[in-house]
C-alpha cells in the first residue's frame, strides 16, 4: 500500500514538474535551438517532409550526403506532396518536396512566413503501361491513348491501334483501362497531356489530380490505390493498359508504350528522352521566388524528335531566411551538394533523371541565396 | 433429444470461441513467420542500426525503439496520475453530478476515434511550438490512455464488496484511509487498467501521425523535437514499393509485438490475486 502511495506520489511529481515545465518551456523553445546547438556544434539535424515518389531518389541522397558530411544530419518524412506543403507552411520543417508546383493561394500562405523558394530537384517522367499476352512493344500516339481512356476504343485489334503497329499480333480482346483511385499528382500530368492532345478528352473528361473516367461506367475501369495499387492491378488483370510513374515501371518490369512525340516520332521514356525533352521546355521553370508562376501543360508534349511526351520533376521548397543560422547553412549545404554532386550517376536511383545542368544551375542560384 | 440439444450447444460454444480467438493466433504466427527472418538476418543491428535507403539493405529500427519508449514513458507519466484519481473519484462519489458526469465522458473519450487527439494536439501545440515533438506526441498518447486507466480503476474499485467500505466506515475510519485500504484490495484491477493502457499507446498510430513527425535516422533529439515510433514507421513503410522496406515493417512488427508483450505478460502473470 504504501509502496503505491509513494509511487502515485513520486509520479505526481514529476508529472508537476512537467505541466510546470510546460509553459516555461514554450517561449524559449523557439530561441533554444540556438545555444543546444552551439554547445553541440558538431551535428545538427535538419527535417523534411513531402512527396513520396522522390522519396527513394531523397533517401539516397541522404544516405550518399551524410557519408561526406557527418556533422549534418536530414531527416525526410514522405506524407505526401500536400501534407510536405502543409507542414512548410506552418513552419513544422526546414524544406519541402513537392510534385505539382506549388499554387498561387499557397505561396501567398508562404509568404506570410518568409519568402519561399522553389526549384527543379529531380526528373521523371510517367508512362503508359501495358499487359497484353504476346505483345511485348506497343506504339501509340497521344490521341489514340485518349481514347482508349476515355473508352472510345473497345478492343486491342482496334484499326486505330492496328495501324500504328504493323507486324504486331493484337488479339480481339476488351481493353481494361486502369487508373488511379486516389488523388494524384501523377493523374494530374497525365490528364494534362491527355488534354494537350485530344480536344475530346479536354471536353469530357478534363484534367485534374482526381477525374472522373468514362470507362468506369462501361465497366471496363478498374482503379488502384497509389502507384503501388495501380501496378499491382495491372500484373493480375491480362489484356490491361494503366499509366504511372517511371521509376515503378522499371521497378517492376512493365511493358511501356513508346508514345509519338510532338515531332511526330515514337520515343521510349528513357534517360535520353527525358532530358532531351526537357531541354526544350526548361525555359518555362520560373524564377524560385516566384515558384507558383510554373504551369504543368508547358512541360508536356515537348518539341524534338527524341524528346519524350510525359515528363514530370519533382520540387524543393525551401525557405531564403531562417531564423537560425546553423539550419540556414546545413538546408544551404545539403541543397547544394544534391544540385551538384547528387545530380551525379553514382548518386541517382534507377527510373530517375538527374537534372540537365542549366536546370540545376537555377536551383543553385536559389540555394545561394539562403541565409 | 433434449442431450444432443445439450451437446450441439456445446460444440457451437467451442467453435465460436475458437472462432474468436483464431485471428489472434493467426496474427502472431503470421508476425513471427515475416519478422523473424528478418531479425534473424538483421541480428543486433536491425535492433541499433538506423533507416536505409531504398533497396539497401535493413539496416535497424534503434531511433524508432527509442521513441517508442520515450513516448510511452513520457505519456505514462503524463496520463497515469490523472487518471487513476479521476478514477477513484468516480468510483467514490459516484452519485454526484460531476461523478456521473466524469464517467459518462470518460466512456465516450474511450471510444473517440485517436485521430482527432492527435488533430487536436497539433493544434494546441505542434503549430505553436513550431515543431513535431516528442511532447506534443507524448500529450496525444495520454489523452488516448486516460480514459482506460480511469474505467478501469473505478471499476476495481466498484469490485470490491461493498461490506469492506461499510465495516471500514462502520469502525470509524476517515474516507482517505478507505480509499487507501480499498486500493490495495482493488491492486489486480487497477494495475491491469494501467497495463492495458500503456500496452495501448506503445501500439499506437493514429494520435502520432500529426504530432510525433517521425524520426527514423537520427536517435533521440530532445523532447521538442520530432521522434520515431515502431508503429509510424511500419505504417510509412508498408506504403512504399520497395521490398527491403517491407521486410523492414515485418521485423519491426515483431518487434512491437515483443514489446507489447513485454510490458502486459510478466506483471499480469506476476500479480498475486488479492484474497477477499
Amino acid at each position: 500500500m504504501k509502496k503505491v502511495l509513494i509511487l502515485l506520489l513520486a509520479l505526481g511529481l514529476i508529472l508537476a514538474g512537467c505541466s510546470q515545465q510546460k509553459p516555461v518551456q514554450t517561449p524559449p523553445s523557439k530561441q533554444t535551438p540556438t545555444p543546444k546547438q552551439t554547445q553541440k556544434q558538431t551535428q545538427i539535424v535538419i527535417h523534411g517532409s513531402g512527396a513520396t515518389f522522390p522519396l527513394p531518389q531523397i533517401m539516397k541522397w541522404i544516405h550518399d550526403f551524410e557519408a561526406t558530411h557527418p556533422n549534418i544530419k536530414v531527416e525526410y518524412v514522405g506524407k505526401g506532396s500536400g501534407g510536405g506543403q502543409n507542414d512548410f507552411k506552418e513552419g513544422l520543417v526546414d524544406f519541402a518536396c513537392s510534385d505539382p508546383p506549388v499554387n498561387e493561394k499557397m505561396w501567398k500562405e508562404f509568404e506570410k512566413r518568409g519568402q519561399p523558394l522553389q526549384f527543379p530537384m529531380i526528373l521523371g517522367a510517367v508512362v503508359v503501361a501495358f499487359n497484353v499476352p504476346g505483345v511485348d512493344h506497343l506504339k501509340l500516339d497521344g490521341k489514340t491513348i485518349a481514347d482508349i481512356f476515355m473508352g472510345k476504343i473497345e478492343y486491342w485489334d482496334d484499326p486505330a491501334i492496328a495501324s500504328q503497329n504493323p507486324g504486331v499480333k493484337l488479339p480481339h480482346k476488351k481493353i481494361i483501362v486502369i487508373h488511379r483511385a486516389d488523388s494524384s499528382g501523377t493523374t494530374k500530368i497525365f490528364t494534362t497531356y491527355l488534354c494537350l492532345v485530344s480536344e475530346e478528352f479536354k471536353e469530357k473528361v478534363g484534367s485534374g489530380k482526381l477525374v472522373n473516367w468514362p470507362v468506369d461506367k462501361m465497366g471496363r475501369g478498374l482503379a488502384g490505390k497509389g502507384n503501388p495499387g495501380v501496378v499491382a492491378i495491372l500484373k493480375q488483370t491480362p489484356y490491361s493498359i494503366a499509366y504511372t510513374e517511371l521509376a515503378y515501371a522499371l521497378k517492376e518490369h512493365l511493358h511501356v508504350v513508346a508514345i509519338k512525340n510532338k515531332a511526330g516520332y515514337y520515343v521510349m521514356p528513357n534517360t535520353t528522352t527525358i532530358k532531351a525533352a526537357f531541354e526544350q521546355v526548361k525555359a518555362f521553370v520560373p524564377p524560385p521566388d516566384e515558384g507558383y508562376k510554373e504551369n504543368v501543360a508547358q512541360f508536356l508534349n515537348a518539341p524534338g524528335k527524341d524528346s519524350y511526351p510525359l515528363v514530370a520533376f519533382s520540387h524543393a521548397l525551401v525557405w531564403k531566411h531562417y531564423r537560425d543560422p546553423n539550419v540556414a547553412k546545413a538546408v544551404k549545404t545539403f541543397w547544394s551538394w544534391v544540385l551538384t554532386e547528387g545530380q551525379k550517376e553514382s548518386h541517382i536511383v534507377q527510373g530517375y533523371v538527374p537534372l540537365p545542368k542549366s536546370v540545376a544551375e537555377i536551383g543553385l542560384k536559389a540555394v545561394e541565396q539562403i541565409s | 433429444m433434449r442431450r444432443f440439444k445439450d451437446h450441439l450447444f456445446l460444440v457451437y460454444l467451442v467453435a465460436s470461441t475458437i472462432f474468436v480467438v483464431l485471428p489472434l493466433f493467426h496474427i502472431l504466427f503470421c508476425v513471427f513467420a515475416n519478422g523473424l527472418p528478418v531479425l534473424m538476418k538483421g541480428g543486433m543491428n536491425f535492433l541499433t542500426g538506423v533507416l536505409p535507403a531504398p533497396g539497401d539493405g535493413l539496416g535497424g529500427i534503434g531511433p524508432a525503439i527509442v521513441g517508442t519508449l520515450v513516448l510511452t514513458v513520457l505519456a505514462t507519466l503524463m496520463g497515469l496520475p490523472i487518471a487513476v484519481l479521476t478514477g477513484i473519484f468516480s468510483a467514490e462519489y459516484p452519485n454526484s453530478l460531476i461523478g456521473r458526469a466524469t464517467r459518462t465522458l470518460l466512456l465516450i473519450m474511450m471510444e473517440f476515434p485517436t485521430i482527432l487527439v492527435g488533430l487536436f494536439v497539433m493544434n494546441i501545440l505542434v503549430i505553436p511550438l513550431g515543431s513535431y515533438s516528442a511532447l506534443a506526441g507524448a500529450l496525444a498518447l495520454a489523452i488516448v490512455m486516460m480514459p482506460y486507466v480511469a474505467v478501469y480503476t473505478e471499476q476495481a474499485l466498484k469490485d470490491v464488496p461493498s461490506r469492506y467500505r461499510e465495516g471500514a466506515f462502520a469502525l470509524g475510519l476517515r474516507r482517505r484511509t478507505v480509499v487507501k485500504i480499498l486500493m490495495s484490495m482493488a491492486r489486480k484491477g487497477v494495475v491491469t487498467g494501467i497495463l492495458i493502457g500503456i500496452a495501448k499507446v506503445a501500439g499506437e498510430t493514429a494520435p502520432l501521425l500529426f504530432t510525433a513527425g517521425g524520426s527514423y535516422t537520427v536517435y533521440f533529439q530532445g523532447i521538442n523535437r520530432p521522434i520515431g515510433a515502431v508503429p509510424l514507421l511500419i505504417y510509412q513503410l508498408v506504403q512504399q514499393p520497395y521490398q527491403n522496406y517491407h521486410e523492414i515493417a515485418w521485423g519491426a512488427s515483431l518487434v512491437l509485438m515483443l514489446i507489447f508483450l513485454a510490458i502486459f505478460l510478466p506483471i499480469r502473470l506476476s500479480l498475486k490475486e488479492v484474497k477477499l
